[in-house]
This record gives C-alpha cells, sequence and structure tokens, in this order.
C-alpha cells in the first residue's frame, strides 16, 4: 500500500517537475521569440529620436507615427498600398489553396500515367533561382496588357501555387484510403470524395496553405516592384514598407515603418488567431482514424 | 532485417544500419537511375515512331470524315455526333493560326539569330527619333512562347485525329459513343485528375516552366553589360559562358577567380543548407512536442507566441533584426545593460564565423515557427499507444524521441524536408537583408563569407548585369538540387511505399 | 498514296500560311532604313516640328517632385500655342537605371539619375546624347567637372542638374570647436572629451574609397571594361591607409563604423551620442534640425600622415537629367531637360530641397553660400575625385578595404600594402 502510493507520488512529482521545467523553457523561449515584435510595437509608438535610440524603451510615447501614415500620403500613400496588397493577398489566397488542394489531391488519391514524372517534375521546378525569370513574367504580363495592375499580382502570386504540393500531399497521404474506397463502394465520384470527404478531414493543412498564401503578397518587394514600375498607386505595402527605409525616408520614416510593419502584422495575426481554432480541430479530427 | 528487429536498435544502429544500407544500395540505385534514363529515352523514340506509323495508319483507315480532320480539325468528331468536341477542335486551330498570324511567326522567325536590325536614329517629318530595332530578349522570350504553343497544338491536334479516328469505328461499331456530357460526367470521376490538374498545370507552364526555359537558353547566349537590348543585340554563343566557370585562373596576388568564389559559396551553401535544415527540423519538433505533450496547458498561448511570428513579413523581421544586430542595436544595448560584454559585439561584419553562426542562429528564429505549424498537426496522429507501450518499456522522453517521433516524422515530411532544404540553398532573404552576403573580404570575386550561390547570383545580375553568367550558374545550381532531390526522395521510403501508414 | 496527298496537302496550307505571315513581316520593316545616318548629326530648326500632341513622362526624386511638376508648368506656359502634357511621377534615384532596363517603354522620356548609373544607360543605349544645339551652352554654364563625368566617346550624355551628390564634416559645435574640425585627430579627440562618437561608414565603398584617394589614388574612367587608375605613388597610398588605420584603432571608443542615417539620429537631443561624422548632403536636413544652431558644416578635415597634414580626399558625384532615346519626343524631351537644368532651375532646387548647383552662375549666388551643408560640399568638390565612369566592379572590393582598415587586427605596412594591391586586382578584375 504505502510502497504503490510512493511510486505514484515518485511518478507524480517527476511529472510535475518535468512539467515545470517545459513550463520555464517555453516562458523563456516564447519571451525571445516574441521580444524583436514587441520592440518593433513599443518604438512604433516612440515619439523622441530619429531612426535609432542608444535604449531598448523609448522615454515617451505617441500615435503621431499611425496618424501620418494615413495623413502624409503626398509620398508614400500607405493607406492605398494597403487596401491593394489587401484585395490581392484575399484572391490569391483563394486561387492558390484551391490550386494546391486540386494538385495534392490528384497526386495523392488519383493513379495515372503521368503522375509520377508530374510529382518529379513538380518538385524540381520551384528549385531554380527566380530572379532571371521574373524579367521574363514581366513582358508575358505585359503582352497580355495587365503589367501595373493588381491583377497581375494576383495571377503572379497563384499561378506557380500548384507547385506547392509536396506538404499537403503528405498530409493527403497519412488519410485512410479505406475512407475513399467505402465511399466508391456507396456511388460517389472522386469529386464527391474531394469535396466531401477528403477536404473536410484537410482543415490543418488548409489552414496552413491559406495562411502561407495570404502572407506571400505582403512579403513580397522584388517581383511586385518590377510589375508595378512607376505606378505608386498600384504599389503593395511590401514596397512600401522597402522604400521607408531607403536612403531617400530611412531617416524621417523608420519609425513609421515600424508603426506600418505592425499594422501590416495586425490582420494577419488575427487572421492566424481565428483560424487557429480550426487549425486544433482539424488536427483532433484528423488524429481519429484505426 | 525485419521491421521489429529495426525498431528495437538505437538510434545509432539504425542511422549506421540506414546509412549502409544506403551506400549498398547506391551503384545499384544509380545504375538503375540510367538504365531508367536510358529506357525513357529509348521509349521516348520508339513512342515517336509508333506515333508516326498510327498517324498514318489512322488516316488510310479512317472514313471521309476522319481524313478531313487531319486538315480541318474536329470534322470527324462533327460528323458522327460529337459536336461540342468538334467545335472546340476547331476553334483551337482557328485560335492556332490567328495567334501565329498576329503574333507569333514574327519572332519565331527572328529565333534563330535573335534579331539582325540595330536600333538606329532617323528624322521623320524634321524631328530627329529613334527606331526600334530587334529586341533579342523579347524574341527569345515570344520564340520559346510560341514553341510550346505549338508543341502544345500539335498534342492536341494529334488528339484530334485520335479522336476522330475512335469515333469512326464505335460509330461503325455500332458501339454507343459517349456524348459531350457523359464525357464531362466522366471528367468529375475516373479522369478527375485531369479536372483537377488543368488549371494548375496550365498556368504553372506558363508563368514558371516558360519564364525557366527563357532563363536557360540566356546561359547560352551573349547577353549581358555590353550586349543589354534594346539598344543591343545579343546572339547564341553556345557553352562559351559556362566554360568561363570552368576555367580556372591562377590566383595569387591577382584578382579572386571566379572559379575559386564558385567552389567556397557551393561549400558555404551545403553547410549553411544542412545546419539551417537539419537545426530548424528538430529543434522545431521538440518545441512543438513540449506544447503538446499531456498536461500542459494554456496550448494555444505557447502555439501562438512562435507562429505570430510568421504572421510578421518576413522581410520587416529581417530588417528590424538587421538593425537589432548593429554595433548600436538593441542586442547589444541589451548585452551591455546586464554587464555580459564590455564592448559592443559585430555579429554581422567581423569574423566569418561570427557572421555565419549570427544567421544561422537567427535562421533558427525565423523557421522554427514554421515547423512547428507543419508537424503539430502531423504529431497527434501518431498513434499514442506506441508511446505508452515504449514508456512501459521504460523509454524516457529522448530515446521515444528518436524511436517513435523522429521515424515517424520522417516518413510524413520528407518532402517537406527536401523542400525546405532546397528553400534555405536558395534563401535568398535571409542573407541578402541580415548580412547582404557580409563579412566582405579580398578572396572572393564580389561577394562576402555568408553569401549563398544564390545571393552572389543576385549580385552579378544586378550589379554586373551578366545575365548570361548568372543564367550559367543557376543552371548549376539547379542541376545539383535536382539531383539531390530526386534522389533522395525518390529513395526513401515514403515515395516507395506510399500506401504504408495508411 | 492517299495519305500522301494529304500530308501534301497540309504541308501546303501551312507554308501558305508561313509565306503570308512572313510577308507581311517584311514589308512592315522596310521603311526604316531612309536616312539612317542623318540622325545623329541633323539638327532640327524647330523641336516641335511636325509633332502637335506632345505627352511626356518626368522622373524625378520624391523630394523635388512638387518643384519639379511647378517647373514643367512654367515649361509649358513658354509654349502656349502647343498641346504639352507633362506627367510628373516620383522616381527613387537608384531604381531608376533597372526601371529602364526593364522596360524602356513605359519608362520616362525624361529622368534625373546619379552619375555612378551613367555606363550602364550608355552602354544599354537608353539615353540620348545631349543635342548639339543645347551643348556649348551646357557646357560653359555648367562646372568643368561635371560636364566632364558625363562626357564619353566625345559625346555630351546627360543634362547636369546638381552638384553635390558628395558627402562632407558634419559637427555638433558644442562638442567640437571649428579649428578641431580642421584635423581629424583634433575632431577625435574632442569627441573622445565628451564621450561621444564620430560616425563614418567605413564598410561602405561610397565613403571607405577615402583611404586611398588621400594617398593620391584617382580614378581615371574605364577601358576595355576595365577600371583605370592614375599612376599613384603607392608607398603613400600605404601610408595615408596605415595613417587611418592606427587613428580609428588607437580611437576606437570613438571611431564607430555605421550607417550614415545613424549621424543624425545619435546627434538628436533623444540620443545624443554623436558629436561628428562624414555624412551624405541628402541626411543634411535632418542633421540640421537635430543640432539647430549648434549645426557645423565644413568640408572633410586633414590627417597627420608621417608629421605632414594631408586634406581628406572624397568621391563627388552629380546629378543629371537625361533624356530616353525611345523618346516619342526626343526632341522636345531634350527641350525640357535643358530647362529643368538651367541656372534658375537650379538655384531653385538649392532654395526649397538644399540640392547644390553645379551651374557656375547659381553656385555662387547668396541662396546657395548660405546653406552651410551645400557651401561645405561644394567646397570639398575642390578636394574630391569625380565620379567619372566608373566599373560596377568598384563598390564591394573598395567596401572591404575600409571594413579591412576598421577592424582588423593586423595593420602594418605589409599587410596594408596586400591590401591595396589585392583590392585594385579585384576591382580591375584581372
Amino acid at each position: 500500500m504505502t510502497e504503490t502510493n510512493k511510486i505514484k507520488g515518485g511518478y507524480k512529482t517527476r511529472r510535475i517537475i518535468a512539467n515545470a521545467f517545459i513550463y520555464i523553457l517555453l516562458a523563456v523561449l516564447g519571451i525571445i521569440w516574441v521580444s524583436p515584435l514587441f520592440y518593433m510595437i513599443l518604438h512604433s509608438f516612440r515619439a523622441e529620436g530619429l531612426s535609432s535610440v542608444p535604449y531598448l524603451i523609448p522615454k515617451t510615447y505617441t500615435l503621431d507615427n499611425y496618424i501620418l501614415l494615413f495623413t502624409d500620403t503626398a509620398d508614400l500613400n500607405f493607406p492605398r498600398w494597403f487596401v491593394n496588397t489587401f484585395v490581392v493577398a484575399c484572391f490569391s489566397c483563394v486561387i492558390s489553396t484551391l490550386a494546391v488542394l486540386m494538385v495534392s489531391y490528384s497526386f495523392s488519391r488519383m493513379r495515372f500515367k503521368a503522375r509520377k514524372p508530374l510529382i518529379n517534375v513538380g518538385m524540381i521546378l520551384g528549385m531554380f533561382p527566380g530572379f532571371m525569370t521574373m524579367i521574363a513574367i514581366y513582358y508575358l504580363l505585359k503582352a497580355m496588357g495587365l503589367t501595373q495592375t493588381l491583377v497581375a499580382l494576383v495571377i503572379c502570386y497563384s499561378a506557380g501555387a500548384g507547385l506547392g504540393y509536396q506538404i499537403s500531399k503528405g498530409f493527403f497521404d497519412t488519410i485512410p484510403r479505406a475512407l475513399d474506397e467505402a465511399a466508391t463502394i456507396d456511388g460517389a465520384t472522386k469529386n464527391q470524395i474531394f469535396w466531401k470527404i477528403i477536404l473536410p478531414m484537410s482543415k490543418p493543412i488548409i489552414v496552413y496553405t491559406v495562411l502561407t498564401s495570404f502572407i506571400g503578397p505582403w512579403t513580397d518587394f522584388i517581383l511586385a516592384k518590377i510589375i508595378m514600375g512607376d505606378k505608386l498607386e498600384n504599389y503593395t505595402v511590401a514596397i512600401g514598407l522597402q522604400k521607408m527605409v531607403s536612403v531617400t525616408f530611412m531617416q524621417s520614416h523608420f519609425k513609421r515603418f515600424l508603426a506600418g510593419s505592425v499594422l501590416v502584422a495586425t490582420p494577419i495575426t488575427i487572421l492566424f488567431l481565428f483560424m487557429q481554432r480550426y487549425y486544433v480541430e482539424g488536427v483532433t479530427a484528423g488524429g481519429v482514424k484505426g | 532485417m525485419k521491421y521489429i528487429d529495426y525498431v528495437q536498435l538505437n538510434p545509432f544502429q539504425k542511422l549506421a544500419y540506414n546509412l549502409k544500407n544506403f551506400f549498398i544500395a547506391l551503384p545499384g540505385n544509380i545504375k538503375k537511375f540510367f538504365c531508367a534514363l536510358g529506357r525513357l529515352i529509348k521509349n521516348f523514340f520508339l513512342g515517336i515512331g509508333k506515333g508516326i506509323g498510327n498517324y498514318c495508319s489512322r488516316f488510310v483507315k479512317g472514313d471521309w470524315a476522319t481524313k478531313l480532320s487531319y486538315i480541318i480539325m474536329g470534322v470527324g468528331n462533327a460528323a458522327h455526333g460529337q459536336i461540342v468536341k468538334g467545335l472546340i477542335f476547331l476553334a483551337v486551330e482557328v485560335g492556332y493560326i490567328l495567334y501565329m498570324v498576329g503574333f507569333g511567326w514574327h519572332y519565331l522567325s527572328k529565333f534563330g539569330t535573335l534579331g539582325t536590325e540595330v536600333q538606329h536614329r532617323e528624322v521623320i517629318n524634321g524631328a530627329r527619333v529613334s527606331v526600334p530595332g530587334d529586341n533579342s530578349m523579347l524574341i527569345l522570350l515570344y520564340g520559346v512562347l510560341t514553341i510550346i504553343i505549338t508543341v502544345l497544338f500539335f498534342i492536341i491536334y494529334i488528339a484530334n485525329t485520335k479522336s476522330a479516328y475512335k469515333a469512326y469505328q464505335a460509330k461503325a461499331a455500332g458501339e454507343h459513343l459517349p456524348t459531350f456530357k457523359e464525357e464531362m460526367k466522366d471528367m468529375l470521376d475516373n479522369k478527375f485528375h485531369v479536372t483537377l490538374l488543368a488549371f494548375p498545370c496550365l498556368t504553372i507552364s506558363i508563368f514558371t516552366v516558360l519564364p525557366l526555359i527563357f532563363m536557360i537558353l540566356i546561359a547560352f547566349t551573349n547577353y549581358n553589360a555590353a550586349h543589354m537590348p534594346p539598344g543591343n543585340l545579343f546572339t547564341w554563343v553556345g557553352f562559351d559562358t559556362f566554360a568561363e566557370i570552368f576555367r580556372v585562373t591562377s590566383s595569387g596576388a591577382g584578382a579572386a577567380s571566379k572559379s575559386a568564389t564558385f567552389v567556397e559559396l557551393t561549400k558555404w551553401t551545403i553547410v549553411w543548407a544542412i545546419f539551417a535544415t537539419v537545426l530548424n527540423y528538430i529543434l522545431g519538433m521538440i518545441v512543438a512536442l513540449m506544447i503538446n505533450k499531456k498536461g500542459i496547458k494554456l496550448k494555444a498561448l505557447w502555439r501562438t507566441l512562435f507562429v505570430v511570428t510568421v504572421a510578421v513579413p518576413q522581410f520587416v523581421t529581417l530588417l528590424l533584426m538587421n538593425q537589432m544586430l548593429q554595433v548600436d542595436g538593441a542586442i547589444n544595448i541589451l548585452l551591455q545593460n546586464l554587464g555580459i560584454i564590455s564592448q559592443p559585439i559585430l555579429f554581422l561584419n567581423s569574423t566569418a564565423l561570427v557572421a555565419r553562426i549570427t544567421v544561422i542562429v537567427v535562421n533558427i528564429w525565423v523557421g522554427i515557427p514554421y515547423t512547428i505549424l507543419i508537424t503539430s498537426g502531423i504529431l497527434m496522429n501518431i498513434p499514442a499507444d506506441l508511446y505508452e507501450s515504449a514508456t512501459i518499456d521504460g523509454a524516457g522522453p529522448a530515446r521515444s524521441f528518436f524511436s517513435i517521433t523522429l521515424p515517424y516524422m520522417l516518413f510524413v515530411t520528407t518532402p517537406y524536408l527536401i523542400t525546405s532544404f532546397i528553400g534555405n540553398i536558395n534563401n535568398f532573404n535571409v542573407i541578402y537583408l541580415l548580412t547582404n552576403g557580409g563579412p566582405t573580404t579580398t578572396e572572393l570575386y564580389q561577394a562576402g563569407y555568408t553569401d549563398l550561390l544564390v545571393t552572389w547570383l543576385f549580385k552579378l545580375t544586378m550589379d554586373s548585369k551578366d545575365y548570361n553568367l548568372a543564367a550559367a550558374v543557376g543552371i548549376l545550381v539547379f542541376i545539383v538540387c535536382a539531383t539531390i532531390s530526386l534522389l533522395t526522395f525518390n529513395l526513401t521510403k515514403s515515395a516507395k511505399n506510399e500506401e504504408e501508414f495508411s | 498514296m492517299k495519305k500522301f496527298i494529304a500530308l501534301l496537302l497540309a504541308v501546303l496550307m501551312m507554308a501558305s500560311v508561313l509565306a503570308a505571315c512572313g510577308g507581311g513581316n517584311t514589308n512592315s520593316g522596310t521603311s526604316s532604313d531612309a536616312g539612317s545616318d542623318s540622325g545623329k548629326s541633323g539638327q532640327a530648326s524647330d523641336p516641335f516640328a511636325g509633332q502637335t500632341d506632345i505627352q511626356l513622362k518626368v522622373w524625378a526624386d520624391t523630394k523635388v517632385t512638387a518643384l519639379t511638376e511647378e517647373l514643367c508648368n512654367k515649361f509649358k506656359e513658354q509654349y502656349p500655342d502647343k498641346n504639352i502634357q507633362i506627367e510628373v511621377v516620383a522616381q527613387g534615384e537608384n531604381d531608376v537605371t533597372s526601371q529602364l532596363l526593364n522596360d524602356p517603354e513605359t519608362a520616362a522620356d525624361v529622368f534625373s539619375f546619379p552619375s555612378d548609373q551613367l555606363t550602364n544607360l550608355t552602354t544599354a543605349k537608353v539615353i540620348a546624347e545631349v543635342f548639339d544645339e543645347y551643348r556649348a551652352d551646357v557646357e560653359s554654364r555648367n562646372s568643368e567637372s561635371s560636364v566632364k563625368a558625363a562626357t564619353l566617346d566625345g559625346q555630351l550624355w546627360a543634362f547636369p542638374e546638381t552638384g553635390d551628390n558628395g558627402y562632407y564634416l558634419v559637427y555638433d559645435k558644442r562638442v567640437v570647436s571649428d579649428e578641431d574640425a580642421k584635423t581629424l585627430e583634433g575632431i577625435l579627440e574632442a569627441c573622445r572629451k565628451a564621450g561621444k562618437k564620430f560616425i563614418m561608414d567605413a564598410g561602405n565603398g561610397f565613403y571607405s574609397c577615402v583611404f586611398p584617394f588621400t594617398g593620391g589614388m584617382k580614378l581615371e574612367g574605364i577601358k576595355d571594361d576595365v577600371q583605370q587608375f592614375n599612376d599613384y605613388n603607392e608607398d603613400e597610398v600605404v601610408a595615408t591607409m596605415e595613417a587611418f588605420a592606427t587613428l580609428m584603432h588607437e580611437y576606437s571608443d570613438v571611431f564607430e563604423s555605421n550607417s550614415d542615417n545613424k549621424i543624425a539620429s545619435g546627434m538628436d537631443s533623444a540620443a545624443g551620442t554623436c558629436a561628428a561624422g562624414i555624412d551624405g548632403t541628402w541626411n543634411a536636413a535632418a542633421v540640421e534640425q537635430a543640432l539647430g544652431e549648434n549645426f557645423g558644416a565644413a568640408k572633410l578635415p586633414t590627417i597627420k600622415v608621417n608629421g605632414e597634414d594631408k586634406q581628406m580626399i572624397s568621391l563627388h558625384g552629380y546629378k543629371y537629367i537625361g533624356v530616353k532615346e525611345q523618346s516619342k519626343f526626343l526632341e522636345v524631351a531634350e527641350l525640357l531637360a535643358d530647362f529643368l537644368t538651367n541656372e534658375e532651375a537650379q538655384i531653385k532646387r538649392a532654395e526649397e530641397v538644399s540640392w547644390g548647383p553645379c551651374n557656375i552662375k547659381a553656385a555662387e549666388s547668396e541662396v546657395v553660400t548660405k546653406k552651410p551643408a551645400v557651401a561645405a560640399v561644394l567646397a570639398q568638390a575642390e578636394f574630391s575625385v569625380p565620379q567619372v565612369n566608373m566599373a560596377a566592379t568598384f563598390w564591394t572590393p573598395m567596401a572591404n578595404l575600409g571594413n579591412e582598415l576598421y577592424k582588423g587586427d593586423k595593420y602594418d605596412t605589409e599587410t596594408i600594402r596586400t591590401l591595396l594591391q589585392k583590392t585594385v586586382a579585384n576591382i580591375k578584375d584581372e
């Protein structure tokens, strides 16, 4: 009796110590991971100083950096660029997610002659360094009369999305095929299996794909710049933020750059927090398998 | 060795066992690879021969409508009742001809020379005007486009003759010919992959494959600073550019040689890719395991803490990191305030080693949230009883990680590992925004100690406009990447036994 | 037999289609041969000849977009009977060449650019030469070096716009006295006393070339794609570099190699960490605002080399206004470029955005001499190497040279000699 209790108690204390250790570790790591973002937020409210100050915590705070982003739009029209990016991100996110799911489903579930070669080709296509191809993309879009438009950006960001199939194919592979077979016996077509059985089980990977493709347009400052050229009103925030830290603006705009970054990060973070619930749900649903 | 024996080995024995197997199998696999390649080429030509044969025999055996559809596409199908299909074929043919007349032929005809007419001045109506010459770059690009479209058209054309003949045969045999509606229905079932893949394949070939072919071809031209369009023409030069890369120049007191730079940067690129990938993967998974451990509360909070960094655009965080790592940056201030150091550390710009460690560490910061994102979901899929039995056997967390978690995860996420390895080889953002290649040195040509091949390429393209050189180096990088990933991917279990674990 | 006929038919059809296209193509190409050589020398008496509706796009730096618009409106007023539309678009100067080369068709007809981009513009033939009718006037009204830096193969390639794309000494008068500011040693000593930094971007080729240039090295343009230097005295250059290296190490607590935007933020009252620095004119406004009446600006100081005070020599660039060769309205574009760089325009720029003129008369005007930063840069121009046709390979090795001198732990004569030789070899890529 006492013996078993001791063992139980020993096991329990060991687990508590282990958990405490994990909590501490997670807290330390969490602080390390968040602190640059915290620094960014803190200094986006800094009132004094120019691009940098020799201390960590600002001495005075203001909302001016944010207000100026939206009022001082003569040189850098941040609100306009923000809306542009949001629109582009929404469209390209929907299209790319569909493309990724379509490609990975066919590679995971369908069996056809060209499958293996296509998988291999798809895998290596993304391995070329892309700088040289940008000018080609520009002139292809120009031939279609689309340069300097937001449509062009949507096309660019979602055209190659299908190549990102590897991860979700890996995920689809872990969903039992017995489900498909059962459905086929019940008379379901592949189309129905895709929409009604596989997709509802794939929330984690859908969330992952949605997130990555939504973030893409907010971070690209090279291709977008080439496509937009001197069409300032169609710039995206990434080009704008890049401009704020260029030689001309760095001195006067660094705090605004931080403020702008905070504003860019906000919708994505909200989207993420909102999606995370489904994300976890999807994971647990996916976990229930024989 | 049976799987059951394998599972009982310790991690090092497993590694040794796998390595042994890998090397034993390597010669065979390489042989297999080349045999497969040979077979592929043989089959390709056999297929062409057979195709021509079939093409002709279909024409001889077919009825008048089949024969007519060799010139006017779609007639065969239309004549046998498949009106919609026939009209689609016809539309393709008309579209192709219109494209060639209006656009394609102009560029295709100059593809061999890449243009001959140079831009020059003229006086028109008493005003000086520049008259545009040929633009070699556009000729190359639109020439490739036209060739691709022609190949596609040819494939559809052949499909048209086949389809016409098939319709004729079915009609002659009195079989039921599938209506357009029925065929469409089949597209949602047995041929669902065609429906699914059609759109992505189309966009990928236009916006990825076509530009790639364009870039590959540039390596065989003399497109560089001295031959910039629109004022100048460039033309085909064969393998000259590759010869330039492999020409080993005598070093010494002279300039840093390009081939030596290539070798040095290749070495560092590989070291970087291995460290960046493996550390991110293992550490990320450990963090994910800690978050997902039973009894740990506030899981959502912990996960959010890490993953929230993904939400901030990477170039923002990297530029911020760059500022924070400066002599007067936040990290130096912090370390000085804490009394850890007295003199600021030059993280990015002192010795090669310090800078390289710094970029790897920063990359861990960037990369771990992604690993958490991708692995948490899959980690939950590992059957809990595997862990339970391991715990009963007295296995500690480290052992169960290496004997259960890692093998399972490696199996499921091999594609992710390969993509992230390749992604790190081509990891432009981290290096470019953080160090821009620094610290500098006299020993490398237009590069610094942390430059990857890809950032070197970018510098070559942007600064010296050596497009052909950059394209050639790009091709070499690509060949290495493609070989590594195709070999590993096709040799690992996950590709061989896709049906296992499910 | 039947299949043969069908094949023949198909081939014939294709051939006829192809022939039709080919024919159409040659027709459109022939008209362009007439009078091809007359273009370069031919003088049009009236720039508007044969053109009624004129549409021009102008690229100006963000800082001067509004000003340029104003000038363009004045230009239009001069020709009330013509229909001229001018669109002024803000364009960062550093992007001008890359955007022009990406797509000359949508690029601006008239654009402002810094001198280091000229080589790329001329080799790609996207810039038109200054027409003969403007040339003599342009050459006489602007400073000789600004004209020389844009002359290549006997042609003048652009209209000089500003003469201040260089750097100067900026200092906080409370810490560094005007007397201290004359020598680098004096500045560093004064900074040390106050516990403040002296900032210069030694890891940037634009600034670090001061080290060898002060020793007598000069740029001599490009020959056969290779950067040329003057016949400098290597011992002297090495000795000068050594003097810099020694000073930087002796004052390692004061001398900070950091990006030039840190000067203004360090001088701002919020930080107060920086007392002097070598800074570009583009930051002048911020520094002036940070220091107020304590703002000091002067030409670069001297440095003691072998017991002798040597004036620091800088790299001095210019800004130009160029005309796109592919412009549909070449003649009017030249006229506009000429107008945008005349004396009045240059004075206006100095007045409103503190851009120092290269126009000789404008440089002497009171507006300019009253601006301390502009005056300092123009004074420094006398002790500078003009930025003429530089090879793209110049910057990286030169940045490395500065870096090595700053942080290298060995700075004896021989190490520095090897560094210099290697750097020159890397720039020349030989």
